[in-house]
This record gives structure tokens, C-alpha cells and sequence, in this order.
């Protein structure tokens, strides 16, 4: 039997990725600690790069970092390198465990929808007042973990209420991002991913509750949705940094996160 | 209470400009529900044969000329169903004739001169006009409407989503069309055929929801376009700004089977989102959602769509028992279109700029 890691998350860490509870899912494989834990979860606002180094210095083997912002990783990434230890990003729509590598039959959809898309037309919501740059940043995360690749990225419009983003795929078709800041739906990210003769349609949900992600088709041949998981977004990362600890074989967010951070710096800039 | 008995209201003869698939598979099957109240006599095409072929499906008369459906006095109330540059004229001579009203196809001009005409002409006779904006005459839309309280004072944010097959889908469930013309061949990498596409998909499709946008957007008149581009094989991308609203239009138009028309309306706390069922086929009304943080209100669906609402209000104005919308709202969506169209094809001149400018 495989001991267990102990976490410790700060204040703004607990509120934001319900550590706690997603400790208390993880019975075996995670307990809770007030300090020097083996895993640190740390809020991704402004600096977390720098806490997470600090965390890892001070000797956590892995750092779960909530809702990171955009925010140059190189220096966390060598640090974390130089010391061992596992980064796992807590996004909470490109977490959601429907979108792992090891969904395959998600993946195959999605990459075939792309390939054949003429509009992909996405859009996100977060909460009346909240910070824009952050719901684009969890949204364009999202796009790409979709395996969405995009170019030509263009701001076409940021009010006090949301953000309009144009792009292109590989393949010519146009791609829209639209964020709107409202608390009348919840925090949501929808990806439609139409096609000459149907579509791929992708719902993340708010991770504050087990709501499964719903990834539909339609094809000529009629509808079909994938299974649903019931695990949120801030569980699955916990799941993902204890697998990469017990096999060795480190994940590669910190890597994703440069490209994205590159992204929303040219579209905000 | 009255002792005398209420007779039934007489009922009110349709003539029917322009027989093509709009005429056969959207009208007749709606007027067939209403036979009530209102009785198809006389329908006119450019086209013979589709005119009686479409004529003899209601026991109607038939002709190829204006004049002489105008001239038959079995017909009270007139339906333009031509192709838009006809509409306008049309629309004035069956007010001239003095017909007892008058349902115009969207859109009912295709200039504000156009409208200003139409509108003093309406004045003068006192033919009420009833433009087919079919959305507007929807029950859900309606029920929508009693229902929002102080939702258009605080939206934000409008979207129009619309995913469609071609037409003939749906025509063909509604009816078995006659004359039917088939899409030309065209170059979508041609400027030219873009922005005739953007113009089409603005004239045509979007301005089914338009009119519910304008609902929304106080500041109309000051309208800006932000991108716009085609989507393939017909569709658009469009991001305008009207006053402080920012109002996102997408449609595609596919071989799909599966239609999908959502109208979304977002304030900072209510929201309004309505599923609206495909033209064509009679699928009951659209259904409305609105939502705040803690609740969803749902409303509808209901019997019957908007088509069959345009056609039970055309028959209320020529009665006399309700209200036509008044010639400023006519006007003010017509030109509300109009600004889009022009500056969504201006867009496409300006992008091809910024991309030749790119490459330089």
C-alpha cells in the first residue's frame, strides 16, 4: 500500500479548489496537514509562480495551483525540475477530466470535428464583476485543450461586461470566443464545434459541484453523447499530481501554460 | 346582457403575391389552420404554371399580374411574397388598391426612402402593414415578453445563433414544392460574393431576429460593426456594438438534420434565452427561459409558431380589433438591418486592406 501525501492549501487555495473536500474523495491516496506537507495547493493570482517555487524550496514534492493567471512559468518550471517535484494546473474547464488524454473517444471526436469544421463558436460565463482576463485566460485553456489549434488571434471588442475574440483554425474556418460577465448562467464554457454536415458540441461546467462536462455529436447518421463523469475539475488535478509523483513521469502543464500565457498577453496587451 | 346572437366574423380573403416555396410550404400550411378566419382566393406568380399549380391547391383564382389580383374584390387582405426589390412597390399599390391590410415578407424595403414611402403611403390610406417578422409574432417570444420585468434595461450582451439545413429540408416536410430554383454556383473567396452573402445573411436570416435584438438595444441608431466574415457553405460571423450592447450574430446553414435557433438576451442578473423551431414546419411556438442566479422561469412551448401569430394578427388589424406595429418600428427595424448589412460589407473591404497591408 502506497503511504499517503499530506496537503496543506492556503486560505484562497481552499475557497477557490475546495481542497477539503477533494482531500476528503482521495481517502487513501491524500490526508490533510496544517504544515510541511508533501503537496501544497496555492491560488493562482498574481505571483503564484513565485509561491509555488517558494513551496517547492521548502520542500513540497508537488503544488496544485487554482485558477492560475497568466503569468510567466520558466523559473517554476526549473525549479520544479531542479527539485523533483510535480506542477499541476487546477483549470476549471481544460481540467475537467473529459478532456484527458486518456478520454480517447473525446479526443478522436473532438480532433475529427476540428479537421472538418467550418465555425467554431465558443462561449464562456463568469460571475457579474469578475476579472475578464482571468475568464479568458480559463477560456482560451479550455480552446486549446480542446486540441483547438488556432491562429491570426485578434480582440475584436472588451467592454466592462465580457471580451470578443476572433481566430482561425488550420484549416481557414473562423473561430469566435465570447466571454460575458453575468450571474444569471452559471460559470460555463461551450464549445460548438460545427461542421459541413453536423457538430461537436462541448458543455464544462463550474467545478464547485460534480456536474459532468456533456460532449454530443451530430453526424448524418443522427446524435450521440458521451459518457458523463462525475468528477470535477479540482479532484481530477489532485489525481493527476499523485499519479505523476508515484510513476516518475512528470506532466507537462507548466509547458502548455507558456503558450497560453503568451496568447492572452497578445490579446489583452 | 344582449338578447341578439353574435355572428361569426365573415371570413377575410387572402391574395398571395409570389408563389415560390416561402408561398407553399410556409403560408398555405398555415393558412390551412386558420381556415376560420381566413381563405386563400387568389394567388399571382411571374411564373404560370406555379401559379395555378399553387392556386389550384386552395381552390383559388390565379393570375401573373398585380393588377388584376389587386383588381379581384373577393380579396381583402394582401401577402407580399415576392423577391425583396419587389416588395416596396407592392406593398404601396395594394395599399393604394385599399385593401383592409397588408402582410409584407421581410424585408419589407430595401432603403429608408423605400420605408418613408411605404410608411406615408400607410398613413394616407390607413392600410395597416404587418411586416412577416415571424419571431416577433411568436407566443413563447410573446410570453417572453409579459414575463421579463426590467431585463431590456439591463442587457448587455444579445446573441443570435442559428444552425439551419437548406431549406429544402424542411420545405419538403411542409409541403411538395413546384418551381423550385436552384443555389448558383459562386466563389466564396470572391469580395464581391462575400459581402453579397454577408448583405443575403443579414437581409435574410438575421433579420428574423433582428427585430428582438432592436427590443434590447435603445441606442440602435449608433450601430458599429467590428468583424464580420462568411462562414461556409452560407452563414456569417458578425460582432457589432449598438450603444453600450455588444450583439454577436452567428449562422450556419448546413446539411445537418438538426436545426438549432437560440436568441440569448444577458443582463448582469437575467438573462433571457428562447430555442425558436425551424421555419417552415408547424413545430409549435419557440421556448423561453429566463434566468436569474437562482431560478429559470420557462414559458411555453405553445401551439402553434410565429407564422400562424402574423397570420391571426394580420386578420385582427383588418378587423379592426387590434394594432398593427406602428411605422416608426417598421422603419427603425428596417433601418437597424440595413446599417448592419452595409457595415458588415464594409468590413470585408476593410480586413482585405489589413491583410494586404500585412503582407506587405
Amino acid at each position: 500500500m502506497t503511504a499517503q501525501l499530506s496537503v496543506q492549501a492556503d486560505a484562497d487555495a481552499e475557497a477557490a479548489g475546495a481542497v477539503a473536500a477533494v482531500v476528503s474523495s482521495l481517502p487513501v491516496s491524500l490526508k490533510p496537514a496544517d504544515a510541511a506537507a508533501d503537496l501544497v495547493a496555492i491560488a493562482g493570482s498574481t505571483g503564484w509562480t513565485g509561491r509555488a517555487g517558494a513551496a517547492i524550496r521548502h520542500g513540497a514534492k508537488g503544488v496544485v495551483v487554482v485558477s492560475p493567471q497568466a503569468e510567466d512559468a520558466v523559473a517554476l518550471a526549473a525549479v520544479a525540475k531542479e527539485n523533483g517535484a510535480a506542477v499541476v494546473l487546477d483549470q476549471q474547464w481544460a481540467g475537467n477530466p473529459v478532456l484527458a488524454e486518456t478520454q480517447k473517444d473525446v479526443r478522436d471526436l473532438l480532433a475529427g470535428s476540428v479537421a472538418e469544421a467550418v465555425l467554431v463558436d465558443s462561449v464562456a460565463y463568469a460571475a457579474a464583476g469578475s476579472d475578464a482576463t482571468a475568464l479568458l485566460t480559463e477560456h482560451l485553456a479550455a480552446i486549446l485543450k480542446c486540441g483547438i489549434e488556432v491562429s491570426g488571434w485578434k480582440s475584436v471588442q472588451r467592454t466592462p461586461h465580457g471580451y470578443v475574440v476572433a481566430g482561425r483554425l488550420s484549416n481557414g474556418a473562423p473561430l469566435s470566443l465570447h466571454g460575458i460577465l453575468t450571474s444569471s448562467e452559471p460559470a460555463t464554457a461551450k464549445v460548438a464545434i460545427l461542421t459541413a454536415s453536423g457538430r461537436a458540441d462541448v458543455v464544462l461546467p463550474d467545478p464547485s459541484a460534480a456536474w459532468p462536462a456533456q460532449v454530443r455529436t451530430v453526424t448524418a447518421d443522427g446524435a450521440k453523447t458521451l459518457p458523463s463523469l462525475y468528477e470535477t475539475a479540482h479532484r481530477h488535478a489532485w489525481t493527476r499530481l499523485r499519479d505523476q509523483l508515484l510513476s516518475g513521469i512528470p506532466g507537462s502543464d507548466l509547458e502548455h501554460f507558456a503558450a497560453l500565457t503568451a496568447t492572452v498577453r497578445q490579446l489583452t496587451d | 346582457m344582449s338578447s341578439q346572437s353574435q355572428a361569426a366574423p365573415a371570413v377575410l380573403g387572402v391574395g398571395i403575391l409570389g408563389a415560390g416555396p416561402v408561398t407553399q410550404a410556409i403560408h398555405l400550411p398555415s393558412l390551412s389552420r386558420l381556415q376560420d378566419i381566413l381563405e386563400v382566393r387568389h394567388i399571382m406568380d411571374v411564373d404560370p404554371a406555379v401559379a395555378e399549380s399553387v392556386a389550384n391547391r386552395v381552390g383559388a383564382a390565379f393570375s401573373t399580374s398585380l393588377d388584376e389580383l389587386l383588381a379581384d374584390p373577393s380579396v381583402d387582405v394582401v401577402a407580399i411574397c415576392s423577391p425583396h426589390q419587389f416588395h416596396a412597390a407592392q406593398v404601396i399599390a395594394a395599399c393604394r388598391a385599399g385593401k383592409k391590410a397588408v402582410l409584407c415578407e421581410k424585408p419589407f424595403a430595401m432603403s429608408g426612402d423605400e420605408a418613408a414611402s411605404i410608411s406615408a403611403v400607410s398613413a394616407e390610406t390607413r392600410v395597416p402593414i404587418i411586416v412577416g417578422a415571424m419571431h416577433t409574432f411568436d407566443p413563447g417570444w410573446l410570453a417572453a415578453e409579459a414575463a421579463w420585468g426590467d431585463l431590456p434595461e439591463q442587457v448587455h450582451t444579445i446573441r443570435s445563433s442559428i444552425v439551419l439545413p437548406l431549406n429544402p429540408r424542411f420545405e419538403d416536410f411542409a409541403s411538395e414544392i413546384v418551381g423550385r430554383t436552384p443555389m448558383p454556383a459562386r466563389d466564396n473567396t470572391d469580395p464581391e460574393v462575400i459581402k453579397a452573402l454577408l448583405t443575403g445573411g443579414v437581409m435574410g436570416l438575421a433579420i428574423h431576429d433582428l427585430p428582438l435584438v432592436r427590443r434590447f438595444t435603445s441606442d440602435f441608431a449608433a450601430v458599429e460593426v467590428l468583424h464580420a466574415e462568411i462562414v461556409k457553405p452560407f452563414g456569417y460571423v458578425i460582432s457589432l456594438r449598438a450603444g453600450h450592447v455588444t450583439i454577436e450574430l452567428r449562422a450556419a446553414m448546413n446539411s445537418t438534420w438538426e436545426p438549432s435557433w437560440v436568441l440569448e438576451a444577458i443582463g448582469d442578473d437575467t438573462s433571457l434565452s428562447i430555442d425558436f423551431t425551424p421555419s417552415y414546419v408547424h413545430a409549435g411556438s419557440a421556448i423561453a427561459r429566463i434566468m436569474t442566479s437562482r431560478t429559470t422561469t420557462v414559458l411555453g412551448p405553445f401551439g402553434h409558431n410565429g407564422y400562424e401569430g402574423e397570420w391571426r394578427k394580420l386578420a385582427e388589424v383588418a378587423r379592426g380589433i387590434g394594432t398593427a406595429p406602428s411605422a416608426d418600428t417598421l422603419i427603425h427595424d428596417l433601418e437597424f438591418a440595413l446599417a448592419i448589412a452595409e457595415a458588415a460589407t464594409a468590413r470585408v473591404d476593410d480586413q482585405a486592406t489589413t491583410r494586404q497591408e500585412a503582407t506587405v
